[in-house]
């Protein structure tokens, strides 16, 4: 049987402060498998752990402890140029950090594959007028046709983001407190009460809204 | 056999992939419109077709040669011209001398303009021709920078045109102008089109779903998306959107 495509094995990232005694800061804890090729929603709050959480998938930021495996291969292991080749991160230019480099990479494993496995798409600039949405989806879609995996943060700040994020996503992470909780689907993630707390009132209303929609549509 | 291909093009810039794996062919004749949002890659794409960037992988063709990896000129002179998103023209000539010095021709004879010009009535009849063509049949002796912008844009196509180029590129052509130029040039390109392989970056979606006969839309460095105009129109938000309206 082929490797699951994306499992985060025990990984731990702590942030400290100071430099003779270490503080810890912040704590991102994370376990989970996603064997199957497929397109999975994250949602949480900001200061959350997010984007330490993809840093960490796409193998720019190493975890403290524990390992991130693509598809069998630990990306922290794989040379850094080549990281890309097997997790990809799509951001606005202004969201790159950049982090140490601390072994070189004459050390490192050259990539597996040539073409990435796991496409991580990081608050994607969706707006109705222009019609690239459609085209995004679909691109998705082909995506994960592929046997890829696509992975997909948004901000529902709308009800058609909500709207994109129950068309789309088979299943879905919720990052909070430092944590990854995988929800089976939209219905699971919007039951949550901390993802109803951080949705506020007018987007909870509006992920309900949608789900007696599908209940009735199945019916 | 297409006239214009790019097959697996990959480009990257330090740790930053530009483009992945981007595939194109266009047929003799086509017009294939390029749309996508800012940063997307549309313009290194042209960039690599053009020969200013060398892909890390990938191969252009046209008409089936390899062309990949040659310098901008030699890629010109095998007949793939371009435009740019910012006019690349000589403000202190004429109009009838910028194009006469996109004639290959004349460049090969050096930039000795004033001896040229006088010494020789075919590349001045060969510029006019390239004139007429986008409608500046009486504007060749006007310096480029007199010219309204609406006529340097043409003009720009004009140069492009004069090197009998089999493909030709345009980036952003309808940027800058106003609703009557975008006409205009609606017009004139109508009226390349079929004679000429033309390879458009637009963001003007009236104009390209108008005239395109196929779309390459551009996102992340990839193609998401291809079709006829009508073809991507089917897609259920593109038409609760504004793109919806040009069906």
């Amino acid at each position: 049987m082929a490797a699951p495509l994306l499992v985060l094995d025990d990984v731990r990232k702590v942030y400290t402060r100071g430099r003779i005694v270490r503080r810890p800061t912040f704590t991102l804890q994370a376990n989970l498998s996603l064997d199957e090729p497929g397109i999975v929603g994250v949602v949480g709050p900001n200061g959350a752990g997010k984007t330490t959480l993809f840093e960490m998938m796409t193998g720019s930021n190493a975890p403290t402890s524990g390992r991130v495996l693509v598809a069998g291969t630990d990306i922290h292991g794989v040379k850094y140029r080549e990281r890309d080749r097997l997790a990809i991160h799509y951001h606005q230019s202004y969201q790159v950090r950049r982090f140490r480099k601390r072994v070189p990479s004459a050390l490192l494993a050259p990539s597996p594959t040539r073409t990435p496995l796991v496409h991580l798409f990081d608050e994607p600039q969706f707006n109705l007028q222009d019609g690239y949405i459609g085209f995004m989806l679909d691109f998705f879609r082909k995506l994960r046709d592929e046997g890829r995996l696509v992975i997909l943060c948004m901000h529902p700040t709308a009800g058609w983001h909500l709207d994109i994020l129950a068309e789309i996503a088979g299943r879905f992470l919720f990052v909070a407190g430092g944590g990854v909780t995988p929800m089976a689907d939209f219905g699971a993630l919007v039951a949550d009460p901390r993802c109803r707390a951080y949705l506020g009132p007018d987007m909870t209303k509006a992920a309900d809204a949608i789900c007696r929609g599908a209940v009735q549509s199945s019916t | 056999m297409s006239m214009l291909e790019a097959a697996g093009v990959h480009v990257r810039f330090g740790d930053r992939v530009v483009l992945e794996s981007v595939d194109l062919a266009v047929a003799e004749g086509e017009f294939h419109g390029v749309m996508g949002p800012n940063g997307a890659g549309k313009t290194t794409f042209f960039n690599v077709l053009t020969g200013r960037v060398k892909p890390s992988r990938g191969k252009i063709r046209l008409g089936g040669e390899d062309v990949t990896g040659l310098s901008p000129h030699r890629i010109a002179a095998k007949g793939i011209a371009r435009s740019f998103q910012i006019m690349t023209l000589f403000d202190e000539f004429s109009a009838r001398d910028n194009v006469m010095m996109g004639l290959p021709e004349f460049r090969a004879r050096g930039l000795d303009i004033a001896r040229a010009a006088a010494g020789d009535r075919r590349f001045a009849e060969q510029a006019s021709e390239a004139l007429v063509a986008v409608g500046l049949a009486d504007r060749g002796g006007i310096r480029a920078k007199d010219l309204s912008y609406g006529d340097r844009r043409a003009l720009e196509i004009a140069v492009a045109l004069a090197q009998a180029p089999r493909v030709l590129c345009l980036d952003e052509p309808t940027s800058g102008l106003g609703s009557d130029g975008v006409q205009r040039l609606a017009t004139l390109v109508a009226r390349l089109k079929g004679k000429l392989t033309i390879v458009a970056i637009e963001h003007d979606m009236e104009f390209l779903f108008s005239l395109a006969d196929r779309i390459s839309v551009i996102h992340w460095g990839q193609v998401v998306a291809r079709g006829t105009p009508h073809e991507l129109q089917q897609n259920e938000w593109v038409r609760r959107s504004n793109l919806g309206k040009f069906a």
